[in-house]
């Protein structure tokens, strides 16, 4: 099938999937849930065939495309203004005020339209952020199915809610892949704001009173960047330029009069990426059922806003501003790696690792180097595969246990044997090589040597990554052998069949990242820099200042993996029985010696009881984030100042 | 590959453990000297591990006998990886899998001494890893690359750019040689209040395995200290036998301190030293 045709399907199927959605039949929705999911993964994996590729879509439907986008754009807008309206919240109704007459002045006054070239740019970068959004997005919305089913069950309404819930996660995926598909600025902006719209009436699809609160904290903040958004337009068109996204990166470069678009830009991306000091209304997106949360981190929403950056990033290369935004995305990858450090909230650990991983991927853009480039636009793919399956593993954990606390999941490894082992993939493949998030890692932190804070920041915010993941993955195991093997693990087939394909790929694609590196990513990269320039020749990814072999380390240690459970699995050694009891100073039970504890003063029997350790008195979030969030603000008004 | 440098890997790989044993029996004969007693054979570490070797194996947890696994695997890649002349920065991330492993092996079990080890194992490692980075840039400054093969070419001991960053490094092989001041997560002295912390209840043959990984791990650290005076052979015997010796006497000479203690002052002073170092490259491009 032609390209056009395929970016087409991608883009309106799940808006029509979505909007039949709304007939709230079960069979029905399963099977426009799946369906679409299959089709849009398909064709996105179909759409990589095609080289690069512009057009513009002569008309949608018979109407004309541009016009429809507009009015759209207004009724959204309006939407959100008669819900500021009823929820008498005058700062989301001044921030729709504050982007309605501007764009209205846009559209009426400065003829939006000129010079602007094709409105669809679809380069090799589009099409890996389409596959993320696609594939990854659709497991999640598949295993949505299964999930909302337990989740209403707990709840015990009336009547079912699936219908708005699967709405707005089928339209979320409609909107992502238009977002990354536009060059005609205005559309991206209409996408964007439908995905601001669709993670609001996610995040509050629960309607208890904090899922109301987060959400219209969410809808502010978001709202903040769309003002922005809309800002830069104005400007673009005041001086002349048109709203391309194409034609502004290949502008000249680092001219002061394009500084302060693109700075404005980039804001809007970091308020959606939520960077520091906008941490709190993703935190706060926890509230929501899990699938949300996990679509969220991973393949949408988030990565709308480090997509934006990234693709600016050639229009700021070489400018004090770039400096400025790789500090202020290394002060988010540090700061929140602090907060991840102090937390034993699953989902929060999960949270702030994300906003972690994007300070990085913002960092990266800053760094603006070829190797610091290919490092952003990898840890992209491989951090949405794992922290979707790490999030999908807490929801199912959390249902089945009833807690998402780390502390509650300590020998879950004996109760849910088949989930914890894909959470130690999860986590595995999220912190250690070599999996693709540490080889994004090991890039980035060769790319920004020669900025010494900037590594400083990366160094000691990777040591405080590999502390919260290490523990997690220890305590899954923290167990002694029970006499009995346990029950094995029940997993309804909707559950079981997006943690495994998402396991499997967090491991297969991490070993083919030098072809995809090669084959996506290089060709990007090329248009804008033609040295340093990673080479990707027989898995080992090498530049003038450094190398790493992929596939001597992935050969290893696969064969030490397999060596490992054998060694660890042998009947030869020790039978099931066998296992001895924790060393406790000779004091345990003389009876049984099976028994955990041990006795204590004055013969009393004491249970012990350890925990990790959180530093709450040093690091707690309510003690830093005020502190986090002052450095935060500073640098960036550091760093609009920059534009100037 | 080449015939050479597969015979270098195939080298490092025998020769590290026979070397890091030695180096254990050599350190403690020196610290029984300093002591004023008369010491072990040279080859004591080696009778013991060949002594544990032998014996039952006796685990709380499977995991703990995969996690020993993954970190002599992790460790001998480390020592492979730079035989090959590979990356500084790869090798380093390499051996945070063996690092975290064996932290995950004592977070396995429920028992209050390994748990508490492993919590400080882990502090130990978040204060030395941004420093071993710190480094690993330094180099970077002075050579352009993080490639050992390239830093290796460079035709000056890098030490003489790079002073105070080696002070750096030496408070990260202190960490690693589990000394005093910083042997907060496992003593070499078993009569304290952790019991020996991390490794408490790795015993018999994975003990041993955990024993050799360690070695593994020290002459990985060492050669990252020789390639500071690369240039001759002379000036990285000294060098290396120096800082050694210095090794032995501050364990000699310092108490156990605490885990904040060494957070705050290994990261004050290290991060610190490490900008006057990069001061004084910048001063002296001008």
């Amino acid at each position: 099938m032609l390209a056009p045709q395929l970016i087409g399907i991608s883009i309106a199927l799940p808006f029509i999937a979505a909007v039949l959605c709304l007939i709230n039949v079960k069979p029905l929705r399963s099977a426009l849930v799946i369906g679409t999911g299959v089709v849009v993964s398909v064709a996105s994996l179909a759409l990589v065939q095609s080289g690069a590729i512009s057009f513009t879509p002569e008309s949608f439907l018979g109407i004309n495309p541009d016009g429809l986008i507009a009015i759209l754009d207004f009724a959204l807008l309006f939407v959100i203004l008669g819900i500021a309206y009823r929820m008498k919240n005058k700062l989301i109704a001044v921030l729709t005020l504050l982007q309605i007459v501007p764009l209205a002045f846009l559209e009426l006054f400065m003829n939006p339209g000129e010079n602007m070239g094709p409105a669809i740019y679809v380069d090799q970068f589009s099409m890996i952020m389409c596959m993320v959004i696609s594939i990854v997005g659709s497991l999640i919305c598949v295993y949505g199915l299964a999930y909302m089913k337990e989740h209403e069950h707990h709840l015990k309404l009336a009547t079912s809610r699936q219908g708005r819930f699967f709405f707005f996660m089928v339209l979320f995926l409609g909107a992502m892949n238009g977002l990354v598909f536009s060059n005609n600025l205005l559309w991206l902006y209409f996408f964007w704001e439908v995905t601001t719209f669709c993670s609001f009436m996610l995040i509050k699809h629960d309607d208890t009173e904090i899922a109301v609160k987060n959400a219209t904290r969410a809808l502010w903040m978001n709202m903040l960047g769309g003002v922005a958004f809309v800002l830069a337009l104005v400007i673009f068109r005041s001086q002349g330029l048109p709203l391309s996204l194409q034609e502004i990166i290949t502008a000249e470069p680092a001219s002061k009069l394009i500084l302060l678009p693109v700075g404005l830009l980039c804001f809007a991306g970091f308020t959606k990426a939520a960077q520091l000091p906008f941490q709190s209304w993703l935190c706060g997106a926890m509230v929501a059922p899990t699938p949300i949360s996990a679509l969220l981190h991973s393949s949408t929403m988030v990565k709308a806003g480090v997509y934006l950056v990234i693709r600016l990033a050639p229009a700021f290369a070489g400018t004090v501003f770039s400096n400025y935004v790789a500090l202020f995305g290394a002060v988010t990858f540090l700061g929140a790696a602090v907060l991840a450090l102090s937390q034993s909230n699953g989902k929060k650990i999960l949270a702030y690792s994300t906003i972690s991983n994007l300070g990085m991927i913002v960092a990266c853009a800053g760094i603006n180097t070829p190797a610091a480039m290919a490092a952003a636009v990898l840890l992209i793919v491989f951090h949405a595969i794992s922290k979707a399956l790490m999030f999908l593993c807490v929801g199912t954990i959390e249902q089945h246990i009833g807690s998402r606390d780390i502390e509650d999941m300590r020998g879950l490894i004996n109760v849910m044997p088949r989930t914890t082992m894909v959470a130690v993939i999860g986590i595995v493949t999220m912190f250690l090589p070599p999996f693709g998030a540490l080889l994004s890692k090991w890039m980035a932190v060769e790319a920004s040597a020669h900025l010494p804070l900037v590594v400083l920041m990366l160094a000691v915010g990777s040591a405080l990554t590999m502390v919260f993941w290490g523990r997690w993955l220890g305590l899954l195991m923290t167990s002694v052998v029970p006499d009995k093997a346990p029950l094995a693990e029940s997993q309804p087939c909707l559950i079981r069949l997006p943690l495994l394909a998402l396991a499997v790929a967090a491991v297969l694609i991490s070993f083919v990242a030098p072809g995809l590196y090669s084959s996506m990513v290089l060709p990007v990269l090329e248009r804008f820099y033609d040295t340093d320039l990673y080479i990707a020749a027989r898995g080992v990814i090498s530049n003038n200042i450094g190398m790493f072999a992929l596939y001597p380390v992935f050969v290893v240690m696969t064969l030490g993996v397999i060596y490992a459970v054998r060694a660890s699995s042998s009947k030869r050694l020790i039978k099931r029985g066998n296992y001895v009891t924790p060393y406790v100073c000779g004091l345990q039970d003389p009876g049984d010696s099976r028994k955990l504890g041990f006795k204590g003063p004055l013969g009393v029997w004491a249970d012990f009881k350890t925990t990790n350790w959180y530093m709450e008195s040093l690091i707690g979030e309510s003690r830093i984030t005020g502190w986090i969030n002052l450095v935060a603000i500073g640098i960036l008004i550091i760093l609009l100042a920059g534009v100037f | 590959m080449d015939f050479k440098t597969i015979s270098f890997v195939i080298l490092a790989i025998i020769l590290a453990p026979l070397a890091g044993g030695l180096l254990a029996g050599i350190d403690r004969r020196l610290t029984a000297w300093f002591q004023g007693r008369f010491g072990p054979p040279i080859l004591q570490p080696f009778y013991d591990v060949i002594k544990l070797l032998g014996k039952e194996p006796q685990v709380v947890n499977y995991w703990q006998i995969f996690c020993v696994h993954i970190y002599l695997i992790a460790s001998i890649l480390c020592v492979a990886l730079f035989a090959m002349q590979a990356d500084l920065l790869m090798i380093f991330f390499v051996m945070t899998i063996g690092a975290v492993f064996m932290v995950v092996g004592a977070l396995a079990v429920p028992s209050p001494y390994s748990q508490l080890g492993a919590q400080r194992e882990l502090i130990q490692m978040l204060t030395y890893e941004p420093l071993l980075i710190i480094v690993f840039v330094g180099i970077y400054f002075v050579t352009d690359s993080f490639k050992i093969a390239d830093i290796l070419a460079y035709d000056r001991p890098i030490f003489l750019a790079l002073p105070l960053l080696y002070l750096v490094l030496t408070f990260a092989l202190t960490i690693k040689l589990r000394k005093s001041p910083f042997d907060i997560s496992a003593s070499h002295h078993a009569h304290q209040e952790l019991v020996r912390g991390v490794l408490t209840e790795y015993s018999g043959p994975y003990l041993a395995i955990l024993e050799i990984a360690h070695w593994y791990d020290i002459v990985l650290i060492l050669a990252i200290c020789s390639l500071f005076w690369s240039t001759s052979w002379i000036g990285l015997v000294i060098l290396l036998a120096v800082t050694y010796m210095a090794e032995i006497i501050i364990d000699n000479v310092t108490p156990r301190m605490t885990w904040k203690w060494m957070l705050t002052y290994v990261w004050a002073v290290g991060i610190s030293l490490s900008f006057f170092n990069m001061a004084l490259l910048y001063a002296k491009s001008f």
